[in-house]
């Protein structure tokens, strides 16, 4: 009997010290056993794409040096938007003081904004002003400034000059005369090279496809989805017309599989010197112009074409510095975000990792303007970017822009007209946000 | 006295936990207790604490880290996932011939729009389908249609996955059990498929499925000449569902051969040397004495494949993103990009049930509980 009462005891205490060998780290592996009182450790959760990494890296040393008490840890996030969110999220969802300062997308002040701290209460009123005003709109949210603009992205086109002027052409400024100069081209590298195509974009069912469409139809006069007064206005005649122009591309001047490319799928295609135009963030003008690219001397950039609205248009993307709620240290954290996306810091991630610049005094540094001539070229470009209408539909954004792009991928894919999938879209969108439609 | 006493008890037992049990035995049963307990402990910690978390959570409108008050709203999430409608369309009728009205270029006759027949309140219906039955059109309206075009795409994935799987996986099986050279190394060559990571394969996939004269697919039936353009195999609806089934019995057949085998492999010899002495042939001996031999193997072999298809998430996320789904990749769709916790464990609990009917479904029909 006391024997088996001790086996029992032994099997509890067995099991008990697994749970302890879970619950307690590693002493060795602690890091700071006898922390400085006065040190402070901010984290900050940043991009990994490309050299992004090593920028922020620069950037922390940078302000280490400046302030000694004040110790900076990057951690990389994954460079899937999707992914990235996902994170994020359980880090709020378990409200964790673990990150201080989260890069977060231009879709997301919106959806995010109770778990960031108003940056005008910092000291960001200073420097806003400074600031392209569409992205602090963006960032602006019930009057708080939930995340200080790090870098900006916009469509672009990228156009052959080799070929524009092989084949005697101008470098496209209205849809129409892209239909008709990448039709000509293509007819003329089909003899030789039967993967040629004329023009390649994004158009897989996810969110690339609904910046692409974005841009046609407000380069087309056709609104932005939901305007920012919060009505929906997609069903109209200049929308239902562009996008059935659009579809009119796949199988003709783009290839049938666009409707699978995302933004590497296009560019594939451009490297390898097969399409005459590409529809691509600015991202892709560093590896054009990297020695193994097909196009490396022969490309050039510009704004998209303009539909009826006169003007091209841009979707804007890039990314935020928004400080956590959470943070145990919220002043020290605004502090290091601010300096993140000062003037010096931007000009340096400008530069070193073609970051396009927030900050509208660095398209005319002479620096940044001799490293990259053809950030000035795109200055009206970046700062007349149209946003999605993400905060307008918040905290809705995801759902209505899964809405938008799967109705517009049905037109591309000819499985539904234009007029029908958009009808049935408004409707889509009333009911995930309860707006008004126009 | 010994024999009296064990006669007693071993009556008593049909009746459990009577005074009478011989107290050895109830000592015994109370230590097994005991030793059972950490074991239920912690299946209750991390099993059935978090499911039951999940049941409760999908009873809410919770959202996924929002800190908004979360309200109980029974079965609504329930509700909008299952709500389906099935209506007659009816020929639209010229009004100034009143004749019905045909399609000039298919010739085929038109419908009303879907969009005006199906209800809109208190949620709206959408279109998932149409079909004609004895001359009349209907078409299929529900309040959620991803999740029923992801629950009709998960069911005849794993339908036909699971069906192919085993019917190559054992004509597999039976070949390398047979003897010949090299079976050693070929037996392991077998298994490469499923070695491969399920994104990684799934990516693999992706480039040989690509639309254009880049894919392996495209460029041979390019070669051959049966197709006049390139295909888009992921983008096309047609072709989407096909091109996952190809891709999961390409990875997984390997895994039910190799279940398969180990059952090929328990069966003794001597049998199939009576088979042949009695001059019973291939054929018969297959279907009298392996099939039969091999039905526990295979029960085993369906229920972990059809248990793993209805969850299929990997390469459905992988290939089509968010054109379309299967149960679980919305059921991601709606946690992380729309946040909508209430909605997505509600998804969570409706596969657990799936998958629970599918499992007792096996079990009885194939008898696994008498082993």
């Amino acid at each position: 009997m006391l024997k088996r009462k001790w086996m029992f005891g032994l099997v509890l205490v067995l099991i008990g010290s697994m749970f302890l060998a879970v619950g307690c780290p590693d002493p060795e592996v602690e890091p700071d056993p006898d922390p400085d009182p006065d040190e402070i450790v901010l984290t900050v959760a940043a991009g990994a794409v490309g050299i992004e990494l090593e920028l922020t890296h620069d950037l922390a040393e940078m302000y280490m040096d400046e302030n000694p008490d004040v110790i900076v840890e990057v951690i990389d996030t994954p460079d899937s938007a999707t992914e990235r969110l996902s994170l994020y999220l359980s880090f709020f969802e378990a409200q964790s003081p673990e990150v201080d300062i989260y890069q977060i997308d231009v879709i997301w002040p919106g959806d995010l904004a109770e778990h960031f701290i108003d940056l005008y209460e910092y000291g960001a009123d200073e420097v806003v002003d400074d600031h392209f005003p569409a992205i602090v709109e963006n960032n602006t949210v019930d009057g708080r400034l939930i995340g200080i603009p790090w870098f900006t992205d916009a469509g672009l086109l990228y156009y052959r000059t080799d070929l524009l002027e092989e084949y005697d052409l101008e470098v496209p400024e209205t849809w129409d005369e892209l239909e008709e100069a990448a039709q000509i081209i293509q007819e003329g590298e089909r003899v030789d090279n039967p993967d040629f195509w004329g023009y390649v974009w994004q158009g897989d069912a996810y969110e690339g496809l609904t910046t692409n469409a974005l841009e046609w139809i407000d380069s087309n006069d056709g609104g932005t989805i939901v305007s920012p007064e919060g009505v929906i206005t997609i069903n109209n005649q200049n929308a239902i017309d562009i996008v059935n122009q659009a579809a009119g591309w796949v199988g003709t001047i783009s290839p049938d599989g666009v409707t699978t490319f995302a933004e590497e799928d296009a560019r594939a295609i451009w490297h390898t010197g097969d399409a005459a135009f590409m529809r691509n963030w600015p991202y892709a003008f560093a590896l054009s112009a990297s020695e193994d690219s097909a196009v490396t001397d022969v490309f050039g950039v510009g704004p998209l074409p303009a539909g009826l609205a006169g003007t091209g248009s841009a979707t804007l993307g890039g990314w935020q510095l928004a400080v956590s709620t959470y943070s145990e240290h919220p002043e020290e954290a605004a502090d290091l975000a601010l300096f993140m996306a000062n003037y010096e810091s931007q000009k340096h991630r400008a530069i070193e990792g073609t970051m396009i610049p927030t900050i509208m005094d660095l398209y005319e540094d002479p620096d940044v303007v001799e490293a990259h001539p053809w950030f000035e070229d795109l200055f009206d470009v970046f700062i007349n970017a149209v946003a999605r209408p993400s905060t307008a539909t918040a905290p809705n954004y995801s759902a209505v822009s899964e809405a938008f792009f799967t109705a517009v991928h049905d037109v591309l894919t000819g499985e539904m007209t234009a007029e029908d999938a958009f009808e049935e879209l408004e409707l889509d969108i009333q009911d995930v946000t309860g707006l008004e439609i126009e | 006295m010994a024999v009296k006493n064990d006669g007693a008890s071993s009556k008593k037992s049909f009746l459990p936990r009577k005074p009478n049990f011989s107290i050895p035995a109830r000592r015994e049963e109370k230590l097994a207790l005991k030793l059972l307990l950490p074991t239920l402990l912690i299946i209750g910690i991390i099993a059935f604490y978090p499911l039951a978390h999940v049941f409760y959570t999908s009873f809410t409108d919770r959202i996924f880290a929002g800190r908004e008050e979360t309200n109980f709203i029974g079965f609504d999430n329930y509700r909008r996932l299952l709500s389906v409608h099935i209506a007659t369309l009816d020929p639209v009728i010229d009004e100034t011939t009143g004749e019905i009205v045909v399609d000039p270029e298919t010739g085929e006759v038109v419908y009303e729009r879907p969009i005006d027949i199906l209800p809109r309140e208190p949620i709206r219906f959408r279109e998932v389908n149409q079909f004609t039955l004895f001359g009349t059109r209907y078409v299929v309206g529900a309040t959620d249609r991803n999740f029923v075009l992801a629950f009709s795409n998960t069911f005849i994935f794993t339908v036909v996955s699971v069906f192919l799987e085993l019917v190559l996986g054992l004509a597999i099986a039976l070949v390398v059990n047979s003897k010949f050279r090299f079976r050693g190394p070929m037996r392991a060559a077998m298994l490469v498929p499923w070695a491969v990571i399920t994104v990684v394969s799934a990516r693999m996939w992706e480039w040989m499925l690509a639309p254009g004269r880049a894919g392996m697919f495209n460029a041979f039936f390019d070669w051959l000449g049966v197709v006049e353009r390139p295909i888009a195999f992921l983008a096309i609806s047609t072709f989407q569902l096909p091109a996952m089934i190809a891709v999961d019995v390409w990875k997984t057949t390997p895994f039910m051969a190799l279940l398969l085998l180990a059952g090929l492999q328990t069966m003794p010899e001597d049998i199939f040397e009576a088979a042949e002495i009695d001059g019973a042939s291939k054929v018969r001996q297959f279907f009298t004495i392996t099939l039969p031999l091999l039905k526990p193997a295979i029960a085993v072999a369906l229920v972990f494949r059809t248990l793993d298809a209805l969850r299929v998430f990997d390469i459905f996320q992988v290939m089509l993103g968010q054109s379309q789904y299967s149960l679980a990749s919305y059921n991601y769709f709606q946690l992380v990009a729309n946040r909508n916790m209430g909605l997505a464990s509600a998804i969570g609990v409706l596969i657990f049930f799936l998958i629970f009917i599918f499992a007792i479904s096996y079990i009885r029909m194939l008898g696994v509980q008498r082993e």
